[in-house]
């Protein structure tokens, strides 16, 4: 007798054909936010905002009711969607460029105002869809198509570190780092998550969660390179963790 | 004993599964699906034992169904 012991989560789409290229961790970050929904049981009053990169294709996948916003105001429009509709669970998908460049004054703002929403925002170091070009999370000493002979600090400055930004706002509930590089940290960022998403279901303010995540295509590395990459020189300047959490304070 | 359903052509070939299979079930495969690429499939059949990493690291949704 065969028990089934993993299937696909119900508010992903029967037909769905994930588009990112081989190897991105989007498709695995996508699927444990769905798995979360069904066990939480919100899928039902979950209102997703996505936004501009290569997280704009969130309504292909997910079967939920979802706006999309302009380039870096997610956390704006999500604002507007929760502040209507307070009994709705609101949560944004953001890319790192999408949240801490273009967007970095809307994100800001709306976690000192604590906001009753979840940021998930998916940190690969660079702007994959259009190319790979330096994003402001992008490391130092790292190669993109614009800072051809790696990032110097004396000209292109240094790294944001969204995770401890968002930490000294006095509007934040939870804030954590998580990467998708081994299983382990699969199991990890879905913890973090539930943890996020239930604290604005508690109703303590805004919750961000930063994902560590991969660009094989743009990072010139094979997928199982890239994991490595992100243990050896991403966790030293993103350390992984909970920085933030007023539910165990 | 376990097994997992695996759709060939959600498959993009990143063989991320096969690297945390701990009983080594998965292999790449000898011929290409519709998109050109050449999808991985269970080869020792007999050998999993239904953990789901693989499933669970999947970015592509590729590993629909894993029973024990």
């Amino acid at each position: 007798m065969e028990t089934l012991v993993f299937q696909k989560p119900s508010r992903i789409k029967k037909d769905c054909k994930v588009t990112f290229c081989p190897g991105c961790d989007h498709g695995v970050a996508i699927r444990i936010i769905a798995e979360l929904l069904d066990e939480l049981g919100i899928a039902d009053k979950t209102i997703v905002v996505s936004s501009i990169g290569c997280s704009v294709f969130l309504n292909d996948y997910y079967d939920l009711d979802i706006v999309e916003a302009p380039h870096g105001r997610a956390l704006a429009v999500a604002t507007g969607v929760k502040r209507a509709k307070p009994d709705k669970f609101v949560f944004t998908y953001q890319g790192d460029g999408d949240f801490a460049s273009i967007g970095l004054g809307e994100s800001m703002h709306a976690l000192s105002r604590g906001e009753k929403v979840t940021a998930i925002c998916i940190n690969n170091t660079n702007y994959g869809m259009t190319g790979g070009q330096m994003a402001p999370t992008t490391i130092l000493g790292q190669k993109t198509t614009t800072t051809i002979n790696g990032r110097d600090a004396e000209v292109q400055g240094y790294p944001i570190k969204i995770c401890e930004m968002a930490a000294v706002c006095d509007g934040a509930a939870f804030v954590a780092r998580c990467s998708l590089d081994s299983s382990k940290e699969i199991e990890n960022t879905k913890k973090m998550i539930k943890r996020a998403f239930e604290s604005q279901i508690n109703g303590l303010g805004a919750s961000v969660v930063e994902i560590l995540s991969i660009c094989p295509t743009n990072w010139r590395l094979s997928p199982q390179e890239s994991h490595e990459r992100v243990r050896r020189e991403l966790y030293p300047v993103y350390p992984l963790g909970i920085y933030k959490d007023k539910a165990n304070k | 004993m376990g097994r997992v359903v695996i759709d060939s052509e959600k498959c993009k070939g990143c063989l991320l599964c096969v690297e945390v299979c701990p009983r080594n079930v998965l292999k790449k495969s000898e011929t290409y699906n519709s998109k050109g690429i050449y999808p991985v499939y269970a080869e020792n059949k007999n050998n999993c034992i239904g953990c789901a990493l693989c499933a669970k690291r999947c970015p592509d949704m590729a590993i629909t169904e894993v029973y024990r």
